[in-house]
């Protein structure tokens, strides 16, 4: 099997966010990147996948600050091959970078086999309408299946299984080549240690693949962007029962309750 | 009375004396040679830097054996049995030499009348030590004693070779007319009731107990390597051999490694020779399972068993050549959360009188577990939160100052303005709630005595310690690098470079491991610092508190670092009545938070958590409301444990800066 992984990094939301001076965006000072976190379950599934039915994984990437980094840990997990396509991807918004990663499987250094299978995080915290899976998967006119959390190859290629609202599951098949959308791996992504890492940094390299930046890199214009507005207060009541008892009812009279 | 001048079995006596020994030798020489063979297919191990250290260290605890009287009910027993064997080793090696060689011309040892009482009066008090260590194992072992069949051989072999002594100096007092001596008291004493054999007879018996004599200590000899009680042996090798005796305790670095010893053992082989040679001196005594806060919680962990069980599988399929697939010594032999549950106290190493070293062996196989990804969720995530955040709390190491907010005053870069002293506060002190106002305490104190201090802001990393002990080498090596990095932007304004913690963890890596490049730097615990203080009249106790409490040592301040006095000289200094807990200093109990296991899940069978023991233990001591701690994750462990033991209301956990604090009214002053 073809197993290529789509790794997309996203905002830390560890560190302070904050919206720049234009109103339109965060501020990109205290800005750290992390591998979005259903994508680091997409690499999990792609290499259970190789270990259990064999085959090959390459985790794909656009530019991004400490990309190198995950790329590299990507490596040291099990993956055979990383790409790094040089064109930020700061900016970029989701439908645009569908069109790069489509341009990368044009472009000769990623041809679409028969076995091939296309793994990306089934959304990410800039893209929780979960969107650019499906935009892949139409461009490369792949057949597409999303909020998976169990991949298994089959006769005919893949059972796949599929998280619905309320609980209920769906199990599908689906034929190679296709695009899924990775919501959560069968195993807890796995650690792999510092020193490993450190061993790949210097054994293996990631491969540039140029690919034309594409022009129209938003389709939305962002009006304005603000932290969530504060919409009320707690009031702790402090006392003995009976003394927070009488500010209970006071409380609820002033509203008007009773 | 020449023994070997006798026919044995129809030979002359020096023939089968000579075939006898060659036998015995042969065996044991060939047995001893194959056990140093299996050794040698461990991993070499530099350990035989600075002989001389090595030497007084194993000339002190072989021959004067301090642990072994930690026990008192078999100490002196077994410094007893140890010299009896000394001495009776020395003098069968004599009696051999005079029966091999006959033409030296010195006389047998009993024949010398001085050499014949020390060797009665020591058969005598081997003989009472023999029935006490009997009398021990029989009626009130101490739990984790491992009963064998073996240790009973054993004692009676002894005892037998005591007897045939005895009764060998008796049978010759009757032989020699009957008369007894002064040098021979109890041969005198037993002669009396062989009053009735013939002279002539009694010269038969007593080289009868000569040859029985001998022949025993053969025997032994050629069962010594079978058996657990190669300890006799093996135990001062290890003890000369033993990482203690040159550097930290704590060390966990393999001096000499040819092989990368970060991803651990998977397989005995890839243990280190020191390691595998551990098992042949363990005497499985228990004191380590005994001190284990592991084994005493209920986790499948005892520390005698990971020897043993090294030991036992080594020699199965290494020596024995058994048959069958070899079971994965991570996993099968020594199972997962066998090794999890240690929280690397160091009380079965300080304890083990042999010098055995548990948790260095402990942190190899987790480094194989590391290494293949193979570690709890919860472990995961915390190497992750380490590896991208530099903490432990997954907080954005731009809030690792957070902390200096509510102070009266700025607390200066270290990186930006010169200074005496910085403060490295480790991951608790920074960003645990429970801990701020603590941090900001034990700032205000410094700020008080005018120090000139500062600390590194975001650039300050977890040290390290624990994420070691886990077993990621590659992740400590990491953060070991980032700090020094941070150090060496630092401004220093003299050339005593003073790095205090507050974490005895991070004291302990920072002062042990971190090897600063430059050297000079003197690593200092806050209640070492706060002791100076005091002493040197820099911080003014204008209030004495009054009361009782006790202390609990951290492990890594004390067993660890051997800091034991200085917080108690503060405490002293404070006016408070200090009353010890059963288990203190080099015997304190651990609070379970340690290598790791603060961030790890206890198992479904945990019988009491080591914390909530240690409450228990200050609790029934009379009186005391104060349980006075020197550690950030004390604080977290200790509160818990008073909560989940209902002890709230009977028992304060208090960090000593807060009660240095309480006595200068710190709130009352104005910042310097």
């Amino acid at each position: 099997m073809n197993i290529l992984v789509i790794l997309k990094m996203v905002p830390d939301t560890v560190e302070e966010l904050n919206v720049s001076a234009d109103g339109k965006s965060l501020d990109s000072e205290f800005l750290r990147f992390k591998l979005n976190d259903p994508d680091e379950h997409a690499l999990e599934q792609g290499l259970i996948l190789k270990e259990k039915s064999g085959g090959k994984v390459t985790v794909i990437a656009l530019d991004a600050p400490e990309v190198d980094d995950v790329l590299y840990t990507a490596l040291a997990k099990g993956a055979d091959r990383a790409v790094k396509i040089p064109v930020s991807q700061a900016g970029l918004g989701t439908k645009a970078t569908a069109k790069v990663l489509s341009d990368f499987f044009s472009s000769g250094a990623g041809a679409v086999t028969p076995d091939t299978l296309v793994l990306v995080g089934t959304y990410a915290i800039d893209d929780l309408e979960g969107e650019l899976a499906p935009m892949l998967a139409v461009h490369l006119g792949l057949p597409y299946l999303g909020v998976v959390s169990s991949v298994a190859a089959s006769d005919h290629g893949l059972i796949v299984q599929k998280e619905f609202a309320g609980g209920l599951r769906g199990e599908f098949e689906v034929e190679l080549p296709a695009v899924l959308g990775i919501q959560s791996a069968e195993k807890p992504p796995r650690y792999v240690p510092v020193a490993k890492v450190r061993a790949v940094m210097k054994s293996a390299k990631i491969d540039e693949v140029e690919i034309p930046a594409p022009t129209d890199t938003v389709c939305l214009d962002v009006q304005r962007s603000y932290k969530p507005e504060a919409a009320g207060r707690a009031e702790i009541f402090e006392g003995s029962p009976e003394e927070v008892a009488d500010k209970i009812v006071d409380a609820l009279a002033k509203s008007g309750v009773i | 009375m020449d023994p070997v001048k006798i026919n044995l079995v129809g030979m002359p006596g020096i023939v089968c004396l000579w075939i006898l020994t060659v036998l015995a030798f042969g065996v044991f020489g060939w047995r001893v040679s194959r056990l140093i063979k299996l050794i040698r297919q461990g991993r070499y191990e530099d350990r035989f830097d600075n002989p001389g250290r090595r030497l007084l260290h194993a000339l002190k605890h072989v021959l004067l054996q301090p642990r072994i009287f930690n026990e008192r009910a078999i100490g002196l027993p077994h410094f007893l049995i140890f010299w009896g064997f000394v001495i009776y080793a020395t003098c069968f090696n004599w009696n051999l030499l005079r029966g091999l060689f006959p033409f030296i011309p010195i006389p047998y040892p009993e024949e010398l009348r001085i050499v014949g009482l020390f060797l009665e009066v020591f058969s005598v008090l081997v003989l009472i030590s023999l029935v006490v260590a009997a009398g021990r194992r029989m009626f009130f072992p101490p739990p984790h004693l491992h009963l064998s069949f073996d240790a009973n051989v054993i004692l009676v072999l002894i005892g037998l070779l005591m007897l045939s002594t005895l009764f060998g100096s008796g049978f010759r007092v009757v032989a020699d007319g009957g008369h007894g001596s002064a040098w021979a008291p109890f041969g005198t004493l037993l002669s009396k009731a062989f009053g009735s054999v013939p002279p002539e007879s009694a010269r038969r018996l007593a080289i009868g107990m000569w040859w029985l004599h001998m022949a025993l200590v053969l025997a032994f000899l050629v069962y010594l390597p079978y058996s657990k009680h190669l300890h006799l042996l093996a135990s001062p090798f290890n003890v000369f051999f033993s990482q203690a005796a040159t550097r930290p305790v704590g060390d966990l670095t393999v001096p000499g490694a040819k092989e990368d010893m970060s991803a651990g053992a998977s397989r005995w082989q890839e243990l280190t020779w020191k390691q595998l040679f551990g098992g042949f001196a363990c005497a499985e005594c228990g004191r380590c399972d005994r001190a284990c806060p592991a084994t005493a919680s209920g986790h499948p962990l005892q520390p005698q068993q990971i020897i043993q069980k090294v030991k036992n599988h080594m020699v199965r399929y290494g020596l024995e050549g058994a048959d069958g697939t070899v079971p994965k010594l991570v996993g099968e032999v020594i199972r997962e959360d066998e090794i999890w549950a240690c929280t690397t106290c160091m009380a079965c190493m300080s304890r083990c009188a042999v010098w055995n070293e548990q948790i260095p062996l402990i942190v190899a196989l987790r480094r194989h577990l590391v290494s293949q990804g193979q570690v709890e969720k919860n472990i995961q995530d915390m190497l992750g939160n380490l590896q991208r955040y530099g903490n432990s709390f997954g907080k954005s190491d731009r809030m690792r100052a957070k902390w200096t907010q509510g102070l009266p005053f700025k607390v200066k870069d270290a990186r930006k303005e010169p200074v005496d002293i910085v403060w490295f506060t480790g991951d608790y002190a920074a960003f645990d709630p429970r801990m701020i106002e603590i941090t900001q305490t034990t700032a205000k104190l410094f700020n008080l005595a005018g120090l000139d201090f500062g600390i590194l802001y975001e650039a300050e990393r977890n040290s390290g310690n624990d994420v070691r002990r886990v077993g990621e080498e590659g992740l400590f090596e990491m953060l070991r690098d980032k700090n020094l990095d941070a150090f060496s932007r630092v401004k220093w304004k003299n050339g005593t470079r003073i790095i205090v913690t507050t974490d005895p963890h991070s004291y302990n890596t920072l002062k042990n491991e971190y090897a600063f490049p430059d050297g000079g730097v003197v690593v200092r615990h806050y209640t070492e610092l706060l002791d100076e203080l005091i002493r040197g009249g820099k911080l003014n106790l204008n209030r004495r508190l009054s009361g009782k409490m006790t202390y609990h040592d951290p492990c890594y301040l004390g067993r660890y670092n051997g800091v034991y006095e200085p917080p108690r000289r503060v405490l002293a200094a404070l006016g408070l009545e200090l009353v010890e807990m059963p288990r203190s200093r080099d015997k304190s109990y651990c609070c379970g938070a340690g290598g790791g296991r603060i961030w790890m899940e206890d198992g479904p069978n945990i019988k009491e958590r080591p914390a909530e023991n240690r409450i228990r233990e200050a609790i029934s001591l009379n009186e005391v409301k104060t349980f006075v701690v020197a550690c950030p994750k004390d604080i977290a462990m200790f509160r818990d444990a008073v909560k989940t033991t209902g002890a709230e209301g009977k028992i304060e956990v208090k960090d000593i800066a807060e009660l240095v604090a309480e006595a200068m009214n710190v709130e009352d002053r104005k910042p310097v």
